[in-house]
Order: C-alpha cells, then sequence, then structure tokens
C-alpha cells in the first residue's frame, strides 16, 4: 500500500512546536488564542498520528526512514535530521499525541486561574514537540538531542512555581540527577561511534550491525559497555533506582505536567530507548540481565516505599517508578515477545496512570490539600472524578478485565518462562501496589470529610479527559490478550503462539484481590490499625517511609564531598596557584629593589660588583669545557 | 568583487572613522558620543558580512590577500658570501576557513558590546575611543599573515583592555589591570622571543638564484621553510647560525604554548583571568571573554601546531590532560564560588579545555569541534556578561547569596539568564553542545581515558550552572530587591540579548553554517600537520 501520511510525519512535532512559538509571541497579549491555537495544533498532531497509524496496520508495511537533511557533516561522517516510522514508534506517537491533548484540555481548568499560564501552556507545547522528535528520531544523535529537550522541559514544569523553593529545589534535582544516567548514554554514543563499522549512527544502520557478522567486529566487552551505558541513560530518565530519587520529588509541578511528563511520556522515554536500540542488547546478554535485575527490584522497592507515602501525588509518583521498574524487567527478558509485553504495559500504564494523576489533580484542585491523611469522604461530592479514579485504580491493580491485568499478565507469563523469581518479585509487586491503591483510595475518597473546604466537582474542562482516559483504561487492554495477541504479532512482526497461562492468572489475580483486601481491611473497615502494624515492624516502617534513605544517602556520598573538594580547590586556587604568581611578582620587585640599591654612587661597591662578576664569567668558561 | 580592493584592510581599519568622528564630538556629549560608537562597530559587521558571502568556501587558502613590504633593514655582511642580506616585515593579510568565523565572531560580539556599554557613566569618549582601537587590534590578530604583524596588533589589544579594565572596572580595577597587563606582557614577551628566533631560522630565504638573503616574517614563507628538508632552518651543518635544532623546535613550542596557554588560559597560568572577570565592566568582559582568550587558541593553531606539527603531535597527550585538567578543575572550583562574575570565569577555563580536547585529537572531526566550541563559547560567554552587567545596573550585586527571585521582578532578563546557562551546560540544539559532542567524539578513539573523565564535565557544569542561574531568578523574591529591582531589559539591552540567543539557536540547531566554511580549510590543515609531522 502506498503510504499517503507517513511522509508528512514530521509535521506531528512541528506543529507543537509551532504552538510553542505562536504563544511565546503572542502568549501575553491573546492569551485565549493562544492556548486555543495550541489545542487545536496537538488535536492535528492527533489526528495525523492516527492516519499514520492507520496506515501502519496494513501488512508488511515497511519501514519509512527520511533522512534528507544534515545536521552536520565533516568529512565521511555525518548526522542528519530526519524520521522514522515504524510500528514501535507509530504507536508511541499515537499514546504521547493521546495523552498530550487530554492534558492540554484539562490544564484549562486546571490553570485557570494562574496568570503564568500562557507560560505553561508554551513549556507543555515545547514538551509535546521534543517528546514527538525523540520518538521519530531517525538516528541516536538526534535522540540523544530530544532526549535532552524532554529533560529541560520536564525541568522547566517542575520548577513552574519557581518561588517556591520547594519547587526550586525539586527542578534542579530532576535535572541534575538525570544528567548523570545522559552522561551515560552520551558514553554509549562516543562508544558507538569509535566502534561502529561506519562512521553513521542511524538506527537502521545500528540494527544493521548488531543483527549481522558486523557485530563481531565490535569487542564483545565493548557491545556490553555500549548497551549497559545505553540502558543508564535509560535509569536516569525512567527514574529506575538508583537514580529513581528525582522523580517523586518532581510531583512539585503543577499536577498536570506529573500525568504528562512523570507518568506517561517522558518517564517512558527510558523504556522507549531500551527498546528502540533492542538489537544491541539482544547482542549483549550480560546487560539485558542488568536491565531484568534493576528492573525486578525497582519494581518492589518503588512498591513498598509507595505504601508508606502520605502525599497523594507521591504516592503515585512511587507507583510509576515501580511499573516502569515492570517494564524494564520485561525488557530484560530478551525476547521479541517480552519487548511486546513491556511496551504494552506502556501504552495501558500511560492512559491508567495519566488517569489516576489527572484524578489526583481533580482532587487538589477541590481540596487544596495534598495529604492524604487529612483527606476522606470526597467520593460523595465528586462522583464523575471518584469513579474514574477507582477505574484507574483497579486497572492499576491489574483487575479482569481491565486495561492493567492483561498487559500486567504478559509480562509475568515472560517472566516465568525466563526465571521464576522474576515472576514472584512481579506478583508481590502487583500485591503491593494494590494495597498502596486501595490505602489511597479509601482514605481519599471513602469516611469522613475532614477539611474545610468543602469539595466541589471539576469543571468538565477537567473531568472530559478523565471520562476518556477512563474508556482507554478498560479497552486498551483488548489489543493483546493471551487469545488475541494482535498486538505482539503486530510490533514483533512474528506468529506469536498460545501463551495463556492459568497459572499466570490465577497468581497475578490473587495477588491484586489479596492487596485489595488487604488495604480494604487496613483503610475502609479499619479492621486492622495500621498504625499498630507499623509499630511491631518499627524498622521497616521506617525505612519505607524515609525511603530507604537514598536521599540521605547521596548527601553523605556525592554532594557534601563535591562541596568540600570545591572548597579545597578554591583555595588551592588562591594560595597556591595564585599564592606562586604572586611570590614570583614579589620575587621581582624585591630583586628590583635590592638591585637599585647597589646604585648607591660609591665606586667601591661597583668595583666589587664587576670582580665578583668577572669571577663568576670565568667560572662559566671554565666550567663550559668540561661539560 | 574585491580583485584590486584592499577588503581586509579596509574592514580591520574601519574603526578609525569612528574614532576620528568621536574625537570631533564634545566629551560631554554622552548621546552622541553612544550612537557613534555603537553605530561605527556595524561598519566592519557589515564588511565581514559580505566578505562571508563572496569567501570561497571550497578553497582552503588564503583569500583576499594583500601583501607587501613594510620595513626593510640591510643587515650587517661581515663574515657572510652574500650579495645582500636584509630583514624584511611585511605588511600581510589575508582571510582562511579558519580566521573568517572568528572574524564574523568578533565583528558580531564587539557590536553586541558596544549595546552592552551603555551602562557605562562616565568619560564615554575616552571608553569608545579604547573600545575600537581594541577591536581593530583584534580584526588584525586574526588577518595578520605576518609574525611581526601578528604580534603588533597582538600588542594593540592589551593596552585599550589595559586601560578599559583600569578605568571603568569595579572595586579592584586597578590592581586588575595591573595584573592583567603584567601577566599577558609576559605572555608577549615569550611569544616574541619564539618569533624571533623563528624568523631567524626559518625566516631565511634566498631571493630567486642571486646571492640576495632576507629574514622575512612571512608566515608561509616560514611554513614553507619549515617543512622543506633543505632549507637552511633544516640543514645541520657547521656553522650555519640559521640552523633550527630538534631541541630547539621543542623549545620553541614549548614558549609559544605558554606564551598563548596564558591567554586561553591553560592551567595554571589562569590566575590573571579571574580578576579579569571579576573586575572589568561587563561589556569589556564580553569582548575578553568572548574573543579575547580565543585569540589564545587561534595562535596555538597557527603557530605551535601549524608551525611544529610533528612537536604538537608528540604533545597530543599532554594537551588532552591539560585540557582534561582545564574542564575538570575549572568546573569544580566554579561550584563552590559565590560571585555569579567568578562561577563564569571558572566555567570560561573549563570550555577552553574542550578545545584542547579538540586539538589532542589531531582529527577533522576534533578540529572542527575546536572551532564551534571557540564561536560557541563566544556568543554564550558574550550573553552572559552582558545579562551580567544588565542585572548589575539593576541589583548592584553578582553575589548569589544577595539575589534570589528575579524571575518575578525581570521575568524577560531571568529567561535570558536560564537560556543562556542552558547553552553553557551543552544542552543539544544550542551552539555549546555541538563543539562538546564533536571534541569527544574525536579524542575518544585515542585517549579514552582522558576523555571519560572529561566528560564529567557535563554533568558538574549542569551542578555549578544551575546552582548560580536559580539561585538568582527562582525563590522568593525578598522586599529589598522588589524595591531595587523594577525595570525589566530595556529595548538596548533586548536587541543584543536576543540577536546573541538567535545566533546561539542557529549554530545549535544547524552547526554546517560554521563546518562548511571551516571544511576545506580544516581538511588541508590537517594533511599539513599529519604529513609533515607524522
Amino acid at each position: 500500500m502506498e503510504s499517503m501520511f507517513t511522509p508528512y510525519a514530521w509535521l506531528i512535532p512541528i506543529l507543537p512546536l509551532l504552538a510553542f512559538v505562536v504563544l511565546l509571541v503572542l502568549g501575553k497579549t491573546n492569551k485565549t488564542f493562544g492556548i486555543s491555537f495550541s489545542i487545536a495544533a496537538i488535536f492535528a498532531s492527533f489526528v495525523l498520528s492516527l492516519l499514520i497509524f492507520w496506515e501502519r496496520l496494513a501488512d508488511n508495511a515497511s519501514n519509512y526512514v527520511w533522512d534528507g537533511w544534515n545536521w552536520l557533516e565533516i568529512g565521511s561522517f555525518q548526522i542528519s535530521l530526519g524520521f522514522e516510522i515504524n510500528n514501535l514508534n507509530a504507536m508511541m506517537l499515537v499514546i504521547v499525541t493521546v495523552v498530550s491533548l487530554l492534558v492540554h484540555i484539562y490544564s484549562v481548568g486546571y490553570m485557570h486561574d494562574d496568570e503564568r499560564k500562557t507560560t505553561f501552556f508554551s513549556y507543555i507545547a515545547l514538551f509535546t514537540f521534543s517528546m514527538l522528535g525523540l520518538v521519530i528520531a531517525e538516528n541516536i544523535v538526534q535522540l540523544f538531542i530530544f532526549w535532552e529537550l524532554v529533560g529541560v522541559c520536564s525541568f522547566l514544569l517542575v520548577g513552574f512555581w519557581y518561588f517556591k523553593p520547594e519547587a526550586k529545589a525539586a527542578a534542579k534535582k530532576a535535572f541534575i540527577v538525570t544528567r548523570v544516567g545522559d552522561l551515560g548514554f552520551f558514553i554509549a554514543i562516543l562508544l558507538l561511534f569509535t566502534y561502529l563499522p561506519e562512521p553513521s549512527l542511524s538506527f537502521t544502520y545500528i540494527s544493521q550491525v548488531f543483527t549481522t557478522d558486523l557485530v563481531n567486529q565490535i569487542p564483545d566487552h565493548i557491545q556490553f559497555w555500549i548497551a549497559l551505558l545505553i540502558f543508564v541513560g535509560a535509569i536516569g530518565k525512567s527514574g529506575q533506582f538508583p537514580l529513581h530519587t528525582w522523580l517523586p520529588d518532581a510531583m512539585e509541578g503543577p499536577t498536570p505536567i506529573s500525568a504528562l511528563i512523570h507518568a506517561a511520556t517522558m518517564v517512558a522515554a527510558g523504556v522507549y530507548l531500551v527498546a528502540r536500540t533492542y538489537d544491541v542488547f539482544l547482542a549483549a546478554p550480560g546487560a539485558l540481565e542488568a536491565v531484568a535485575i534493576i528492573g525486578a527490584f525497582t519494581a518492589i522497592f518503588a512498591a513498598i516505599i509507595g505504601v508508606t507515602q502520605n502525599d497523594i501525588k507521591r504516592v503515585l509518583a512511587y507507583s510509576t517508578v515501580s511499573q516502569l521498574g515492570y517494564m524494564m524487567m520485561a525488557l530484560g527478558f530478551g525476547t521479541k515477545l517480552a519487548l511486546a509485553a513491556a511496551m504494552f504495559h506502556l501504552l495501558t500504564h500511560a492512559f491508567f496512570k495519566a488517569l489516576l494523576f489527572l484524578g489526583a489533580g481533580s482532587v487538589i484542585h477541590s481540596l487544596h490539600e495534598q495529604d492524604i491523611q487529612k483527606m476522606g469522604g470526597a467520593g460523595r461530592y465528586m462522583k464523575v472524578t471518584t469513579i474514574t479514579f477507582a477505574i484507574g485504580a483497579l486497572a492499576l491493580s491489574g483487575i479482569f478485565p481491565l486495561s492493567g491485568f492483561w498487559s500486567k499478565d504478559a509480562i509475568l507469563v515472560e517472566a516465568l518462562h525466563y526465571q521464576v523469581i522474576f515472576f514472584l518479585v512481579g506478583s508481590l509487586a502487583a500485591l503491593f501496589t494494590a494495597f498502596y491503591m486501595t490505602r489511597l483510595f479509601c482514605l481519599v475518597f471513602l469516611g469522613e470529610h475532614k477539611g474545610k473546604h468543602k469539595p466541589h466537582e471539576s469543571p468538565i474542562s477537567m473531568t472530559l479527559p478523565l471520562v476518556v482516559l477512563a474508556v482507554l483504561a478498560v479497552v486498551a487492554g483488548f489489543v493483546y490478550t493471551p487469545f488475541i495477541p494482535w498486538l505482539a504479532t503486530w510490533l514483533t512482526g512474528e506468529e506469536v503462539g498460545d501463551h495463556l497461562s492459568w497459572t499466570v492468572i490465577f497468581v497475578s489475580s490473587g495477588a491484586a484481590l489479596a492487596g485489595i483486601i488487604l488495604g480494604w481491611l487496613f483503610y475502609g473497615k479499619k479492621a486492622i490499625s495500621a498504625d499498630k502494624v507499623a509499630a511491631s515492624i518499627p524498622w521497616l516502617y521506617k525505612l519505607s517511609f524515609n525511603k530507604f534513605y537514598i536521599d540521605e544517602l547521596y548527601q553523605v556520598a556525592v554532594v557534601k564531598p563535591l562541596k568540600v573538594v570545591s572548597y579545597l580547590l578554591d583555595r588551592f586556587d588562591e594560595y597556591v596557584v595564585d599564592g606562586a604568581v604572586r611570590l614570583t611578582a614579589g620575587a621581582t620587585v624585591w630583586l628590583g629593589g635590592v638591585a637599585s640599591r647597589l646604585q648607591n654612587g660609591q665606586i667601591q661597591l661597583y668595583v666589587l660588583v664587576t670582580i665578583f662578576g668577572f669571577i663568576i664569567f670565568v667560572l662559566a668558561l671554565i666550567g663550559r669545557r668540561f661539560w | 568583487m574585491f580583485e584590486n580592493f584592499p577588503i581586509l584592510s579596509v574592514i580591520t581599519f574601519s574603526p578609525l572613522i569612528g574614532i576620528l568622528i568621536l574625537a570631533f564630538i564634545n566629551r560631554e556629549n554622552g548621546k552622541w558620543l553612544r550612537i557613534v560608537g555603537i553605530a561605527t562597530t556595524f561598519i566592519p559587521l557589515i564588511l565581514t558580512g559580505i566578505l562571508y558571502s563572496q569567501f570561497n568556501k571550497a578553497s582552503s587558502a588564503s583569500q583576499f590577500t594583500e601583501h607587501f613590504t613594510w620595513l626593510q633593514f640591510p643587515l650587517n655582511l661581515d663574515g657572510l658570501r652574500v650579495e645582500s642580506l636584509t630583514l624584511e616585515f611585511n605588511y600581510s593579510l589575508g582571510v582562511d576557513g579558519f580566521s573568517l568565523p572568528l572574524l564574523l565572531l568578533t565583528a558580531f560580539i564587539v557590536s553586541m558590546a558596544a549595546f552592552a556599554s551603555v551602562n557605562i557613566k562616565t568619560r564615554w569618549k575616552t571608553f569608545y575611543i579604547l573600545f575600537l582601537l581594541l577591536e581593530i587590534g583584534i580584526l588584525g590578530v586574526f588577518l595578520a599573515k605576518d609574525l611581526l604583524m601578528f604580534f603588533i596588533f597582538f600588542e594593540l589589544t592589551l593596552v585599550p583592555m589595559f586601560f578599559l579594565i583600569g578605568i571603568w572596572g569595579y572595586q579592584n580595577k586597578e590592581r586588575a589591570a595591573n595584573r592583567f597587563l603584567i601577566y599577558n606582557g609576559l605572555g608577549s614577551a615569550i611569544m616574541l622571543i619564539a618569533f624571533l628566533i623563528i624568523i631567524t631560522t626559518a625566516g631565511l630565504t634566498q631571493v630567486g638564484d642571486t646571492a640576495n638573503y632576507i629574514y622575512t616574517g612571512s608566515i608561509d614563507t616560514i611554513m614553507q621553510n619549515l617543512n622543506d628538508p633543505n632549507s637552511y632552518a633544516n640543514t645541520n651543518v657547521e656553522n650555519n647560525p640559521s640552523h633550527l635544532s630538534e631541541a630547539m623546535q621543542t623549545t620553541v613550542f614549548i614558549m609559544l604554548l605558554i606564551a598563548f596557554g596564558i591567554k586561553l588560559p591553560i592551567f595554571p597560568f589562569h590566575t590573571w583571568m579571574l580578576r579579569v572577570h571579576a573586575e572589568a565592566p561587563p561589556a569589556v568582559v564580553m569582548i575578553h571573554s568572548g574573543i579575547l582568550l580565543k585569540m589564545g587558541a587561534y595562535g596555538l593553531v597557527r603557530f605551535g601546531v601549524l608551525l611544529f606539527p610533528d612537536h604538537a603531535l608528540n604533545w597530543a597527550f599532554v594537551l588532552a590532560v591539560l585540557g582534561a585538567i582545564n574542564i575538570i578543575y575549572g568546573a569544580i572550583n566554579a561550584f563552590s564560588q559565590s560571585d555569579f562574575k567568578l562561577i563564569l570565569a571558572y566555567s570560561s577555563i573549563s570550555h577552553m579545555g574542550i578545545i584542547l580536547i579538540g586539538l589532542a585529537a589531531f582529527n577533522d572531526i576534533g578540529f572542527q569541534g575546536l572551532i564551534i566550541q571557540l564561536i560557541s563559547h563566544g556568543l554564550i560567554s558574550a550573553l552572559m556578561f552582558l545579562l551580567v552587567g544588565s542585572f548589575y545596573e539593576r541589583t548592584q550585586t553578582t553575589a548569589i547569596d544577595k539575589l534570589g527571585g528575579l524571575a518575578k521582578a525581570v521575568p524577560f532578563m531571568s529567561a535570558a539568564l536560564l537560556f543562556a546557562g542552558m547553552a553553557l551546560l551543552g544542552l543539544p540544539s544550542l551552539s555549546g553542545f555541538v563543539g562538546e559532542l564533536l571534541a569527544f567524539m574525536a579524542l575518544f578513539e585515542k585517549y579514552p581515558i582522558v576523555t571519560l573523565i572529561s566528560t564529567l564535565g557535563i554533568i558538574l557544569a549542569a551542578a555549578y550552572v544551575l546552582r548560580g542561574v536559580m539561585k538568582i531568578t527562582f525563590g522568593p523574591l525578598d522586599e529589598q530587591l522588589q524595591q531595587q529591582v523594577k525595570q525589566d531589559a530595556r529595548l538596548i539591552e533586548v536587541i543584543p540579548m536576543v540577536s546573541l540567543m538567535a545566533f546561539i539557536i542557529l549554530l545549535g540547531v544547524y552547526p554546517s553554517i560554521v563546518t562548511d566554511i571551516t571544511q576545506a580549510t580544516v581538511v588541508d590543515f590537517l594533511e599539513q600537520i599529519l604529513s609533515n609531522g607524522g
């Protein structure tokens, strides 16, 4: 089939960029026009993404690559700015544009009273542009460029309320911590450039090298490091242990941002990166193992922290970290099906986590409160928010037949095929997930209302996206069920055999139900006192509540030493380096003083100096002979 | 278009027009002094723009050359069996792919700095005269094709700088000016000695087949002689005073490395520039940090590397290590500074390290990285100090502990500062990234460990930039500052800010605009270095 829309895929990121420029130039003078324009632009991007996705549905649609524009050309080495459309990123385009569109609409209500709302809209337009650019990037340098740009947008939006010291600190942390990961990614690019047989960095070429005999030209340990360092980049961006600390803090940003950037799209870019360069990983089993282990550890680790947090958004943030760990774990299994499962979970997670964040935003908007211990009874006043939030929570917990059930199931089946331990860790994480979501739901929506503000339902611009996302959270799972594994077939291009596993379905559903029931007993029915349980295992509670002291560890191990070294070097520069300069200058002045004092007009002294000089001269002449 | 027209001389000396006009304006007439001062800088800017449009990108040779003999001294012939021996200096200008981008940068930054000098409050007349003299010196440095010419133009930048710092600087201006003059004077002295050694050895040339000989400072001739195994400089026979022995070559190379290393600056010769950054008026620092430091890199490549390629190649590892030290030492020091100007000063040291990294690779990617980094850092540091000037004018301080939350009071300037910070920390899509990427890519194959250590600078840069920038613009705004800082950037400040930002984006999004000009020259340089040094 002739592709009609795919050649215009470059328009998808360009339209939001245009919106950014319009907002930047006209935003201050004509707020309504600017915002409407940007929504229209992202809507157009969304439609175009859908059309391209539809084109990709055709059988044997080949990848479309356009690299006609040279960004940089030095000798035989060139980097182009272009785009590539394949099944993987066609799906990502739809996810990003749909969530971005809904968040745009939602923000109209959420940011209604903020006087800098056009700035806000310009930032999310810029973010959408960067994220879409990342998705369709044709080569790895281009991806890195957009990778950094989404990082900056995240930084700007986390620090949107720049006057709040917490927002300032969080933005700074988000930028610097992810930059540590970015350095890994950067070095991976250096390695690729150095070791690839030809000086090309396009994904097509990288794939070609790593899937053919050409790969033998790269030493094994270098293959390992390339894959591992790419993964380090993904660790930073996707908030994986040990670089996860920035993501919960990033919740200082406005809530629509948390939904868009820190739940659905940017943080998933790490997963996408690994998927995009999967051929590199498949060539390096050691690195794949690292991906699986880090992912699994993050999944359970963050879920444990999520249980004790009291800020509604932070609970969701840890949940995001945990779910991203899930996806990473799946990628680490190293099969095409696992890749499909990870991307499937990315898809469903984008919808239900965005839904949960926007729902939380709706609650915060109404209550002006983020501490769940101070909330309660919102369910009675906010019907739409409550129902949609419940759907999101159930989807996240993995309850049949919502989308989360299917995607979690797909991952767990692969885990069972890979190693049982990963299956067990995954199931345990699912139990914790269901538990903290129930806790959250009970504390916020059930019980008695505690605050001063009387809750009210949010405006239509906010509830409409909730409803749309809730529908998606319900139905998105049916694209890939054990019975009709359509997505897997489409993504991997291979026939997928029967992978129905009743064990997995029973265990994962059991874990989810157990989590929900436990949560209900603790926080709904209050049959068991949470405080008492916490008091009985104080060390575990403390570890979880204090997030395993990772932040404190970084303070002691990295930040403080850097400050000390920096201070010492500053003193060194002042006293040793500049001291030497001053000493030289001082010595020169002193010598000049001595020399000028010699000229006191006394002939005797002059003669003495002359004789002295003559002796030195003679000695030098004699010495030269023997040298 | 310029067959018989001395376009390069016209460009170099065009600021004289402004100096002449300024001489006739009353020194109290600040408005007109400023208008003339700013307007004059546009003459070389437009002319270099035209030059750019006429430049043949495919050629690596010097273009638009002008050459005539300027001074001739007949030398003593006692004991020599020659007909005549002359010491000759040439007036010789030319532009190639390496100097053109720097020429464009100079003309552009000087214009932007001229806008920034509206913050100067006293003695406008002297200020603009010195300012324009400084421009002549810099333009000449990048165009000179003769060692003595280069030296004279190089010195010509020192004198106006000395007064510009000493008269219009901050509290400790006199000391900073003295330190600047003495330290740079020392560097110049070393450079002069090195040049004289080169002229009296490699400069000795036979005129045709006659028995007439000249000592010349012409760079082309000297390069030819150094590369010619039969030249006098390379003939090791008894009684040949013009023989440049291997040891002597090393000495001269080291002298040039130190002379230009002071200017660049290379650790540990950097302390003078900290004071200049801290004490000189912002408009002057824009030129100093934006262009003058680049003269060090330019000289190092043009003379150190191109004249002594085999030594440069032998020293590649040392250059790489010096680069890494500059990057890390500068970045860590920048992290603890409390004066924003000093953060930027140390950051300059760090960024100049990337230039050494690019150079040490000795391949086309490294060279291109070096040139892009020169241009990019010129633009970014100019923007930074432009902003420093505008902020200082409103807050009367650059101590970051006394500042905070200014995004509320001056949103445009704060956004510009954040932009500049992002460019400084090497955000992709802005110019700073390209140079870093190319330099590290180029060196990695040769010295992976040094490169890896240097890349830590990427994280450190984020740390010190955000610490400085966010302290100034983020956080709550205290009341005293709120009272003090009322007005956001005025039009005369916005124009240079936006122009600089535009070019930083342009270079980041489309770096080919520079590499197109430089590629032919870079390839030619490498051919010379590798064939003569290998």
